[in-house]
């Protein structure tokens, strides 16, 4: 990492950070493969993608270990599309043993194919939640980017998923400007088609940018981070309470939180508590997202 | 973006099938995969698609079922290559597993045009196990793949949309699969256009099929 552009901006003032404090929550990124495309995709992901390459247990466990040492009360999941990588039930089967489990899915036929192995999980020692992606409570929008039927396929999986006995949630895409309030209760009627709770959990996520973009975006400065901020609205950002690990160029490594995967800045070392001892600079254009908008991939 | 993970693949062959049908066929160089795998194929640009690997596990070549989409980044320019040209592909990947993890229970294939890649990649693999029924659906006869193949095989039935033909079903092959019996504790993999995947789904449910049976792969949308 080169250190002066780390802990300053561009016009020399030191750069706001957080002092992580607890690991609550570990993320794996189970790699950029994906059954489908979406133009708009945060990871770039595809089918065969390899930027971020497959995970298998073997490689999760010693995280999986070291983070339980450390006091994590969750794992969480995300990809490319978690369930496209062959040993993704294995891991869960494993880390359902030891703290609850988060997927984030698009809940499609790599799923779906899957459920005969997944609803069996129900009975695990901990719970398995998932977070489907359903962008928006129209579903031509939704299939416009994600494939034609994919909308009620996403669905039709959910309510599999919840007479299984998993709790859902759904991640959707916030435009600026629109009725937030408004947007959320159109999804209702859709909820109530699958069977799940009428206050479902959503989760909605501002425009985060591609990896690799480089939006025109303010810097965060030291000061910002008390003027704009209190200790608890900075505990609350991600790298505070969260790290993920990844596997690039066949390395597991860990990263400050799930939005910087594509910045070797942010690698903070093959080790959960060598990468909770650093200060993360917030110098990554999702930073921003995260400082303004309060942008957050938990639910804990 | 560049992927990492792609390895040059020499093309053996490019045969086609009919007009717009053709099978490429690559240089396995060892690669290892389960019948059901995709890899992405790239072009030169570096674009790519998903593409079922169509040749068996124990077979030298690499072998791919398919349709060039006019107007298309990549299938087009795959149609172009010639023998000793190379092709970049990804590691494999699939979620698509045809009656492999299904312990002896029966189990029915289905597929329309292109999406019959997979189950001769099954075919190949597993001589010793076949389908109860194999129910293929096809524009012109002459685009059956590997039709020959897997008469010899197993009870197939191909359904042709858009002309007459002698001991063939007419029409589309969700009509045809009306027709046959539903048996239960069968498993029924699906593959090719949404449009069939999604009407046989439902049509497979309201016929009491559980969906923990339904296997669904699905290469082209709307
Ligand atoms: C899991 C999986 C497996 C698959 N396996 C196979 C297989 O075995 N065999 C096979 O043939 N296919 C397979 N496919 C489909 C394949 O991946 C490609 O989608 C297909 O070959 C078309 O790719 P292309 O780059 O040629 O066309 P694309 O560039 O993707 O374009 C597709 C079509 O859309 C049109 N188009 C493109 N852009 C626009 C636009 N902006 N506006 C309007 N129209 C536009 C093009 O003219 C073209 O007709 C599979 C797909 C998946 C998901
Ligand atoms: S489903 Fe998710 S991970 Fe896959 S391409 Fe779309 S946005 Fe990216």
């Amino acid at each position: 990492m080169n250190d002066d552009k780390w802990r300053f901006d561009p016009e020399g003032n030191p750069r706001g950070y957080i002092q992580p404090k607890q690991l609550k929550e570990l993320w794996f990124h189970t790699g950029t493969v994906c059954n489908l495309r979406c133009s708009f995709c945060l990871e770039g992901s595809k089918p065969g993608d390899n930027r971020l390459n497959p995970i298998t247990l073997e490689e999760a466990k010693p995280f999986i270990q070291e983070a339980l040492a450390l006091g994590t009360e969750q794992f969480s999941f995300t990809g490319g599309e978690p369930f496209v990588i062959p040993e993704m039930v294995a891991i869960l089967e494993y880390a359902l043993d030891y703290n609850p489990c988060m997927v984030l899915t698009n809940a499609t036929e790599p799923l779906l194919n899957r459920l005969h192995q997944v609803a069996p999980m129900a009975k695990k020692p901990f719970p398995l939640s998932f977070r489907v992606s359903l962008d928006h409570p129209d579903p031509a929008k939704h299939d416009l980017f994600r494939g034609q039927g994919n909308f009620h396929l996403a669905l039709k999986t959910m309510e599999q998923l919840h007479r299984c006995g998993f709790k859902i949630s759904i991640a959707r895409q916030v435009d600026e400007g629109e009725d937030m309030e408004a947007v959320n209760r159109a999804y209702i009627s859709f909820f109530r088609e699958a069977g799940l709770p009428e206050d479902t959990t959503i989760v909605g996520f501002p425009e985060f940018h591609e990896p690799g973009s480089n939006p025109d975006i303010p810097y965060i400065t030291e000061s910002c981070m008390t003027t704009y901020k209190t200790e608890e609205t900075r505990d609350e950002m991600m790298c505070n309470f969260s790290k993920m690990v990844v596997k690039k160029g066949g390395r597991m490594r860990v990263y400050a939180c799930t939005l910087v995967d594509d910045d070797e800045d942010f690698d903070l070392g093959g080790s959960l508590s060598e990468a909770m001892k650093i200060r993360v600079m917030l110098k990554h254009h999702r930073c921003y997202t995260c400082f303004a908008d309060g942008a957050s991939c938990s639910e804990i | 973006m560049r992927d990492a993970g792609v390895a040059p693949h020499a093309v053996r062959h490019v045969e086609v099938i009919n007009g717009e049908l053709f099978v490429l066929s690559l240089e396995r160089n060892g690669l290892e995969f389960v019948p059901g795998d995709c890899v992405a194929l790239h072009t030169d640009g570096g674009k790519s698609r998903p593409y079922s690997i169509a040749s068996g596990n124990r077979e030298d070549a690499l072998r791919f079922v398919i349709r060039k989409m006019e107007g298309g980044e990549v299938s087009p320019w795959l149609m172009d290559r010639s023998p000793g040209d190379t092709v970049q592909i990804s590691p494999p990947f699939g979620w698509f597993r045809p009656a492999q993890d299904i312990g002896d229970a029966p189990f029915v294939f289905i597929a329309t045009g292109t999406g019959v890649a997979p189950f001769l990649s099954f075919r190949s693999s597993f001589e010793q196990k076949a389908p109860a029924l194999f129910l293929y659906g096809l524009r012109r006869k002459a685009d059956a793949v590997g039709a020959e193949q897997l008469a010899g095989w197993c009870n197939l039935k191909l359904a042709i949309s858009r002309e007459k033909t002698e001991g063939h079903y007419h029409g589309r092959v969700t009509a045809l699969l009306e027709e046959m019996p539903v048996r239960p504790g069968t498993h029924y993999y699906l593959c090719g256009l949404e449009s069939m995947v999604s009407e046989t789904t439902r049509w497979l449910e309201e016929q009491g099929v559980d969906i923990f049976h339904i296997h669904r792969e699905v290469f082209f949308h709307g």
